[in-house]
């Protein structure tokens, strides 16, 4: 049977956020991340001040990307890409050298002192791969997150893609991120 | 949040294996050069052996202690992977360190092999069947090092350059820039070793060797620098905002001062001042001791504070926008 492929992405309506954090708290405890540590969080930016002030939420995670960066400086081939798209570590191959770290545009990633390795958003592949949506999309109350496979013409995120404008973090970078900012 | 990574460790190892680079590359060099077919400078050449495999092979040692799971360093050597700069990186160190210590042992003499070998148990045949003189393959070694060590040099400088996300390294000068200080560092290191070696006092013939070969470097080095201070402010802007770390930024004195101008600058000057009568006057070269000492320590604290500089700044250099918490 031949697979269908598949690229996943995530589109993020930042407009919508209100900074509630859910998406972080569901993300730690489905993905049981240390304390201290956070695989997403929201970006904080105040222009202005008050009366004439805007304030702007952004979240942000792993970006996936085309050409994840973390992947190619990786020694052992620890970090790497599955063919949908998602980059992950292999545990039992990390050495804990942290140069993916260094490696990553988005400051993505965060170093697991008990473990001595490397860790990152999964998109929660556990769930994923069962068909369900990562966590913190899940969660979110007033979806901010659209999660999906490019690759499928009929996706909401397609749709959202074709019909809204948006931009991606630091393309100059030339990783490809794949986490979509409406605008 | 932006963190610091990698500490201290890294670059105490960046500066060692430069260090070894810069030894192995003036002792195969001093090896190299004869007159009337002997070489003109066999005692550097039989001090940079003896002391080059030891600083690359502590560095390495501190690398894998910086890891986080120190045991699974052999990994490194499970995968060759060309894309990752640390996976060319601790293939090419070590060979680079076999190929030193192989070096330093065909520069031992007979009653130095003698000794090592006394100590080890005489049951171990095997390990006795090593004792044999291979003081006819120095110049091959020597030969066949040239390019690890060059390789190890620039390597240093590779890991940092080749980061695409850090602005303040990724420039095709950062490798150059590494591979020159490594260079004059183990020129330097080599004279510090000569001048303090009281048994066997330098002659001034050596110490004009390592202080022009030391000179070359450092200009080199200083020729690197500029055009990495114009292109940067010449170029985009998250390159400028990098370069921003050292002018005006936090590491803006520690550049300036102890690097450049102590570190870079005076012994340039001092080195100039004691080689320009010699070449353009004619004179005698004075080969001053405490000069060279000077020169000497400098360079190497000047060595140091470049991957210093560096590795700290660099991290702290970023194309992400600066968004962050709310106070």
């Amino acid at each position: 049977m031949a697979m269908k492929k598949k690229r996943y992405a995530l589109v993020i309506d930042s407009r919508k956020c209100l900074n509630c954090k859910a998406c972080v708290v569901a993300c730690k405890a489905e993905n049981k991340v240390p304390v201290g540590h956070f695989r997403n969080r929201i970006n904080e930016e105040r222009k202005g001040e008050y009366p004439t002030l805007s304030i702007n939420f952004e979240p942000e995670q792993c970006h996936h990307c085309d050409e994840p960066s973390c992947v190619r400086v990786c020694p052992t081939g620890a970090s790497w890409q599955r063919k949908d798209g998602i980059v992950l570590v292999n545990y039992d191959e990390c050495i804990g050298c942290r140069y993916c770290m260094i490696a990553c545009p988005y400051d993505a990633r965060y170093f697991n002192e008990e473990e001595g390795v490397v860790d990152k958003c999964t998109f929660c592949v556990q769930r994923v791969d069962k068909g369900e949506v990562p966590a913190c999309v899940e969660t979110c109350p007033s979806k901010v997150r659209v999660f999906g496979d490019l690759e499928d013409p009929k996706s909401r995120i397609r749709e959202l893609l074709a019909t809204r404008r948006y931009k991606v973090k630091e393309p100059q970078t030339g990783n490809g991120p794949q986490l979509y900012y409406l605008l | 949040m932006h963190e610091t990574n990698w500490g201290l460790l890294i670059v105490v190892y960046l500066f060692l294996g430069g260090l070894s680079a810069g030894l192995f590359f003036a002792s195969g060099l001093a090896n190299y050069l004869k007159v009337d077919d002997k070489p003109a400078y066999a005692r550097v050449a039989r001090m940079g052996a003896l002391l080059a495999p030891w600083p690359v092979a502590i560095g390495s040692g501190l690398l894998i202690l910086d890891l986080g799971n120190w045991y699974r360093f052999y990994k490194l050597f499970m995968h060759f992977r060309w894309e990752s700069p640390m996976s060319i990186g601790s293939w090419l160190l070590t060979v680079f360190t076999v190929i030193a210590f192989l070096y330093l042992y065909s520069w031992l003499k007979e009653d130095e092999r003698t000794w090592i070998f006394s100590k080890i148990p005489a049951s171990w045949k095997l390990v006795h069947r090593l004792n044999v003189d291979i003081s006819s393959w120095r110049e091959t070694l020597g030969m066949i090092g040239f390019p690890f060590s060059i390789g190890v040099g620039i390597y240093t400088g590779v890991l940092l350059g080749a980061v695409s996300s850090r602005p303040f390294w990724n420039t095709n000068l950062v490798a150059q820039m590494f591979l020159f200080s490594a260079l004059s560092s183990g020129a330097a290191a080599l004279l510090l070793a000569m001048v303090l070696d009281k048994k066997n006092p330098i002659e001034k013939h050596e110490t004009k060797f390592l202080v022009t070969l030391d000179v070359v470097f450092i200009s080199l080095e200083l020729f690197i620098i500029l055009p990495y201070l114009i292109h940067g402010e010449l170029s985009t802007q998250a390159v400028k905002q990098a370069l921003d770390l050292i002018l005006g930024g936090p590491f803006t004195f520690i550049f300036w001062g102890p690097f450049l101008f102590l570190g870079l600058l005076v012994p340039l000057a001092i080195e100039v001042y004691e080689l320009f009568p010699a070449i353009f006057k004619g004179r005698e070269f004075h080969g001053s001791r405490n000069l060279a000492l000077a020169a000497a320590s400098l360079v190497l604290i000047g060595g140091f504070l470049l991957r210093y500089i560096f590795v700290y700044a660099g991290q702290m250099s970023s194309f992400h926008s600066k968004m962050g918490l709310l106070q």
